[in-house]
């Protein structure tokens, strides 16, 4: 019985070791050269807003010599 | 749609760095960090120019073709962002880039670098506009705001143009015919080659 121990003991440490050895399955594969992160609102934004547009086109030409 | 580029008029630059005060205000930029910097060319001898220079956000960006983590993305505007979020600080972007735009704000043990900082033609970064966070991390939105980039509108001479890539163009060209001599835009075909 005595000599049992350490050989249980040893077991549970080898098996709570393997656990770290585990490899996920579920691994996200993202196309190269494609762009994943957050959104950018302001895109859409410069594409809808009309009003916004405008004002942007008036600062541009504010650029010409008074 | 319109396409925004920048143009250094260098027959107008009078290197003030103003270009540069107002980056660097605008977007309350660290230390050692220099979105945009004035450049002369040939100091000191006869025709001497100065051009302001900063990231050209280039129709097909070398920085985006290198980055391994694919953290660059192009607006419809064709204004060239980062997601920090995403970078890992790699430098690859620095090596690609033919204007010097990348920079690094840290420069620690084992040549970590931190996440790359450039010029966002002051628009922000993705994520909600105009917060705290976009601020902290990418500097000013004044596109958003309907405002353009802070280094053209504090120019005084009007030498830095920013904004629609025709109208620039056509701000540019003017100007040429009024004074003559033959046009210099420094970096445009290289940016934006033919067009």
């Amino acid at each position: 019985m005595r000599s049992r121990i350490p050989h249980i003991l040893l077991l549970t440490a080898g098996a709570l070791l393997l656990t770290a050895c585990y490899e996920s399955s579920d691994v996200t594969r993202h196309e190269p050269g494609v762009y994943k992160g957050e959104a950018d609102p302001l895109a859409k934004k410069l594409e809808n807003d009309g009003e916004l547009r405008e004002q942007l086109n008036q600062r541009f030409d504010g650029q010409r010599d008074r | 749609m319109a396409r925004m580029k920048f143009l250094c008029d260098a027959d107008r630059c009078i290197e003030c760095n103003g270009c540069v005060t107002a980056c660097k205000n605008a977007n309350e930029v660290p230390w050692g960090v220099n979105r945009r910097r004035v450049v002369t060319l040939n100091d000191g001898l006869p025709g001497e120019k100065s051009i302001s220079v900063a990231c050209m956000h280039c129709t097909d960006a070398p920085c985006a073709a290198v980055c391994p983590v694919d953290c660059f993305y192009t607006t419809d505007d064709g204004i060239v962002l980062h997601d920090k979020d995403l970078c890992i600080g790699c430098g690859y972007c620095f090596y690609a880039c033919p204007f010097g735009a990348p920079q690094f704000p840290k420069t620690e043990a084992f040549g970590v670098r931190g996440k790359m900082d450039k010029c966002t033609f002051c628009a922000g970064g993705p994520g909600e506009d105009g917060t705290e966070e976009e601020f902290e991390k990418y500097g000013a939105n004044r596109i958003a705001e309907g405002k353009l980039p802070a280094c053209a509108e504090m120019c005084a001479t009007k030498a830095l143009l920013a904004g629609d890539g025709d109208m620039v163009a056509d701000i540019y060209r003017e100007r040429v015919m009024r004074r003559g001599g033959r046009p210099q835009t420094w970096g445009w075909s290289k940016a934006y080659g033919a067009g």
